[in-house]
């Protein structure tokens, strides 16, 4: 259909690329070379707002900003910039962020070449059908071979490369060849203005004066203020008391929004869980007759018991629980109480970089000091009574006889590396339990691989072990693919001949006996020596199938007091007494708050 | 010799007046050369005009104190180190006698210097007991070259022997041998023959460290390539223990957990710092518990000088200065106390501060005596050997952030 003169100077675009290839760099020089942000003004990485995501160089959550840009040709375009979460963890977040845009710039590093997430994000803007435009980076860098990435561009996902632009983010070298692209090869939205409502959410921030700001991409139709509006998949309905764009410096309220641009709007919503990403919104007194396709509510993959080392401290850890999910409705919690640990929570992550985040989030901004237990997946569990349970704490595995089928979540998953390596990521694999699927060479030095692998032994170091078989070089993308029956045991830590439920875990059983003795080897090193001897035992039921021992403490003195310096004597002791009362008492046995995360920690091989 | 006997001999080596009782140490920062596990302040000796000023400057400190120490009759003197016998022989005697015009010494007083075998003459040894030295502390360490090689030392076993005997014969009737164990390469057997070795000597008092591993020293820095030579934890509770059975049979009493005497030959001066008695200390780094304070001076021997010899230019030469409050004192007490065998009284306990021993800590004992880390005979509370070799772990576990004075809210 024909587009308006409006929709025709707007352009919605994305950046997608594998981690650290310069997304964000890029973006900032978009927004300088557009001179939205005077360059004086302009603090590094200005998507980015937390802390955490500029210190670790990812972007957490999507973002998206409206630049006023003047063409040369004389031509004025607003451009409304979707930032994505590059992490394997935020698929779902991303494929929205994506559906929100016409086009998305796919930015690959001049050095390195396409990584796992290069082409998990190509591939989610070919499902989105998107105009890609590649943007080959870092072209000030000695190693860069602009020709080699192109024809692999070309190669591996099979859009036209050639002459596409080629830049510096870091230095600003050929941006403008970026922005040209921009408005000449992505297309400029349509969508009628006086159909009735959709609006794709694509994002939701929490903010205490305003509520949930709710970040938007006008499909068909107009929204103005004081719209009564409708959550097509919640059902919840609103009045919204803001609506505009986002500009680079905050929030520009413009009283309407139509098909085709990118804006926010506010409706006094109290929770970010009532505007889920992908969601539609439409009017209440014109609906619209589908939503918008897509939809998915997003689930916890990952699980694990977060609990203060200090059990006073619960109820200020359950409020920054609280205020954390404000702003993240792929975070969940609820009370659990173990008898190791005491009082806490069992939380829902969509997979481990989300659970770090979490955790140190709480620790940095909340102040917390925590323990957190190993991760778990979800297990299904078919009962010999026919009722199916979902079990995301091992502790509530239910015993051997009451289990007809015990099922696990497999991943279909992607490894890019360097062919050196692929024998020993193949071993890798091939000990996790994968499935190989094929290998293909994606130019004559790197090769895909596909595996299909169960999750729980994702969560256990392979990330670690991954990048140490490779020397940092393989780089990793998966997704969920479904539940498989499997051989599955739960395996129990006593130490001093008491369980200790937090330590508790399940494991495939002809892993058990391996996974046992390096736990256990584990927990010996975590394990200070005490007054008596603390055997630690790994069980499968009643039955023992690894065993360490800490010996007795019998040495801990200092000898000599030198000169009658009295002071650094006390001081020593002090610190002594503080680091002991940062124990954990686990019946007879303290034991290091750290031990609990420890035991998951491998040095590779196994 | 039963222990109260064995008590009372100590006791008459002090003969109390009415004037109170204070030690007196001198720090000399001069070495031969620096030893791989040494982290006190020590150097190696510099040209001997640097020597001269910094004996100036104890004297003219000492000086400064002659009007605040009259109320006093010290009983102890240490002179420690380094090696005050590396530095000349006319500086050793400038000081002493400086040491003896400042302050009233008892007539008994114990006057202790440390040496190193490699640095003592026959006259040098025979001026300094004339002088009133009365008390000679060798540092040994092992009686085995290839651990004192280890421990880069610059004496072998001979020097030692000749340098003991020389002492002897010098008119030395206390002598101290300083000993290590965990020494690398040192085993069981090779601790053992040490023992054997000294005690056939027969000093009037053995000191048995344990060799710690500090920040700062060679074996710190070197400690990849030391780490697989030392002994191990285990080896070095069992070297502890056998150690202390074989000096009791040799007629060495444990009195403290690095300290065996002969009876009545107890170093009355490193007991001060045990009972919580005064004492006060000149030099670089010296430590001092006097009036109620517990102080220090600074580590740097420039500013030291400095801040002595110009008083005018104020250069602060106090390094760490604080009251000890009556709560502190109390965990001082036990801290220092639990370190000599005869533990605490709680009848004395009591006296000096007025409440139960029992009352403010029993509870947290009864799991260190059944383990037979601590005893508790007639209101006596002590520690086993075995309770000693783990003393930090027991402290820690007893002493509540009260004790520790301010350093309760972090320093």
């Amino acid at each position: 259909m024909a587009q308006t003169e409006k929709q025709k100077h707007i352009r919605n675009f994305s950046i997608i690329a594998h981690i650290d290839h310069g997304k964000s760099t890029l973006a900032d020089r978009i927004l300088e070379f557009s001179n939205t942000v005077a360059k004086r003004d302009m603090e590094e990485q200005l998507l980015d707002n937390m802390d955490l995501e500029k210190e670790r160089g990812i972007t957490i959550k999507a973002r998206a900003v409206r630049i006023d840009y003047k063409a040369p040709d004389g031509e004025e375009y607003a451009l409304n910039m979707i930032d994505t979460p590059g992490h394997v963890d935020f698929n779902y977040e991303v494929s929205r962020s994506l559906n929100a845009c016409e086009g998305a710039l796919l930015v690959v590093d001049a050095t390195q070449g396409i990584e796992a997430q290069t082409l998990a994000n190509a591939y989610l803007a070919v499902d989105a059908d998107l105009e890609i435009v590649p943007v080959v980076n870092k072209i000030d860098l000695p190693s860069a071979d602009v020709a080699r990435v192109q024809a692999e561009i070309e190669d591996v996902i099979g859009i036209p490369a050639e002459g596409c632009p080629a830049v510096s983010a870091k230095t600003g070298v050929n941006i403008e060849s970026v922005m040209e692209a921009i408005i000449r090869d992505i297309p400029a939205p349509d969508g009628d203005e006086n159909a009735p409502l959709r609006c794709l959410i694509f994002d939701s921030v929490y903010n205490s004066y305003m509520g949930v700001v709710v970040y938007i991409r006008v499909k068909e139709g107009t929204l103005r203020v004081g719209d009564t509006i409708k959550l097509m998949h919640t059902g919840a309905e609103f009045e919204t008391v803001e609506v505009g764009v986002m500009d680079p410096f905050g929030l520009r309220s413009t009283g309407v929004l139509s098909a085709g641009e990118v804006g926010y709007f506010t409706a006094s919503i109290k929770t970010v869980a009532d505007t889920r990403v992908g969601d539609t919104v439409t009017k209440v007194d014109s609906p619209a007759a589908e939503p918008l396709p897509g939809f998915k509510k997003v689930q916890s993959m990952v699980y694990a018991g977060i609990y203060p080392a200090d059990g006073a401290r619960y109820n200020e850890t359950k409020d920054a629980l609280e205020k954390l999910q404000l702003n993240d409705a792929a975070f969940s919690f609820e009370p659990e109480t173990s008898i190791a640990l005491g009082f806490g929570f069992r939380c829902g992550f969509l997979g481990l970089l989300h659970m770090e985040i979490i955790e140190e989030r709480l620790e940095r901004e909340f102040n917390l000091d925590l323990i957190t237990t190993a991760p778990s997946v979800i297990y299904e569990i078919t009962k010999k009574n026919g009722e199916v349970i979902y079990i995301d704490n091992p502790t509530n595995y239910p015993a051997p006889d009451e289990i007809e089928i015990a099922a696990e979540p497999i991943v279909a998953a992607s490894v890019i590396t360097p062919t050196e390596y692929v024998g020993g990521i193949m071993d890798l694999c091939q000990d996790r339990r994968g499935t190989f699927l094929d290998m293909k060479y994606i130019d004559t030095e790197r090769v895909e691989l596909h595996y299909k692998l169960p999750l729980n032994e994702i969560i256990y170091d392979f990330f670690d072990a991954l990048k140490s078989r490779s020397r940092g070089y393989a780089s990793l993308d998966y997704e969920f693919e479904g539940y498989v029956a499997s051989n599955l045991v739960k395996l129990d830590f006593l130490l001093n001949g008491e369980m200790v439920d937090a330590l508790t875990f399940i494991v495939h059983s002809e892993k058990a006996y391996g996974r046992a003795r390096k736990i256990a080897e584990k927990l010996k090193d975590n394990i200070p020596r005490q007054l008596f001897e603390v055997p630690i035992q790994a069980a499968i039921g009643s039955k023992i199938i690894a065993r360490e021992t800490v010996k007795a403490l019998r040495k801990d003195v200092l000898a000599k007091c030198y000169g009658g310096d009295i002071t650094r004597k006390k001081k020593l002791l002090e610190k002594q007494k503080e680091g002991k009362k940062k124990m954990r008492q686990l019946g007879s046995v303290q034991v290091s708050p750290e031990a609990f995360m420890a035991v998951l920690k491998l040095d590779d091989d196994n | 010799m039963t222990k109260s006997l064995y008590r009372k001999a100590n006791f008459m080596q002090t003969h109390y007046n009415d004037k109170k009782r204070l030690g007196i140490y001198i720090h000399i920062p001069f070495c031969l050369s620096k030893c791989a596990y040494c982290d006190f302040n020590s150097a190696p000796a510099q040209n001997p005009e640097g020597i001269t000023r910094y004996v100036n400057a104890l004297i003219s400190h000492m000086e400064s104190y002659k009007k605040g120490a009259r109320a006093y009759e010290p009983d102890t003197v240490f002179i420690g180190g380094g090696t005050p016998t590396c530095i000349p022989m006319e500086e050793l005697v400038r000081l002493i006698k400086a040491i003896k015009r400042n302050f009233r010494l008892t007539k008994y007083a114990e006057f202790s210097m440390e040496a190193n075998p490699a640095t003592v003459t026959y006259e040098g040894l025979r001026k300094l007991n004339r002088m009133g030295v009365n008390r000679l502390s060798f540092g040994l360490q092992s009686a085995h070259d290839n651990e004192l090689a280890a421990l880069s030392r610059r004496h072998t076993r001979k020097d030692f022997v000749r340098s003991y005997k020389m002492a002897r014969a010098a008119g030395f009737a206390n002598i101290n041998t300083d000993l290590m164990f965990g020494i690398p390469h040192q085993t069981m057997g090779s601790l053992m023959h040490t023992l054997s070795f000294i005690t056939r000597l027969n000093p009037d008092h053995i000191s048995l460290y344990d060799l710690k591993i500090e920040p700062g020293t060679q074996f710190y820095r070197d400690y990849e390539k030391i780490a697989p030579y030392l002994p191990d934890e285990d080896t070095e509770a069992d070297m502890y223990e056998q150690a202390v059975a074989y000096l009791a049979d040799r007629g060495y009493y444990q009195y403290e957990i690095s300290n065996f005497a002969r009876p009545g030959k107890m170093c009355a001066h490193n007991l001060k710092y045990w009972n919580c008695e005064e004492y006060l200390g000149f030099g670089v780094s010296a430590h001092s518990y006097f009036n109620g304070n517990r102080f220090a001076f600074t580590a740097d021997k420039e500013r030291y000088i400095q801040g002595v010899e110009q008083p005018a230019s104020r250069i602060k030469i106090t390094d760490q200065n604080e009251t000890v409050e009556e709560r502190e004192r109390l965990g001082e007490y036990i801290m220092l106390r639990f370190r000599l065998n005869e533990g605490i009284d709680s009848r004395e306990f009591t006296r000096r501060f007025g409440s139960s021993f029992e009352t403010l800590y029993g509870h947290k004992l009864k799991k260190f005596i059944d383990g037979g880390y601590m005893t508790a005979r007639n209101g006596r509370f002590a520690l086993t050997p075995k309770g000693m070799f783990i003393s930090n772990y027991i402290l820690s576990d007893i002493l509540e952030f009260a004790d520790f004075g301010k350093y309760v809210f972090g320093n």
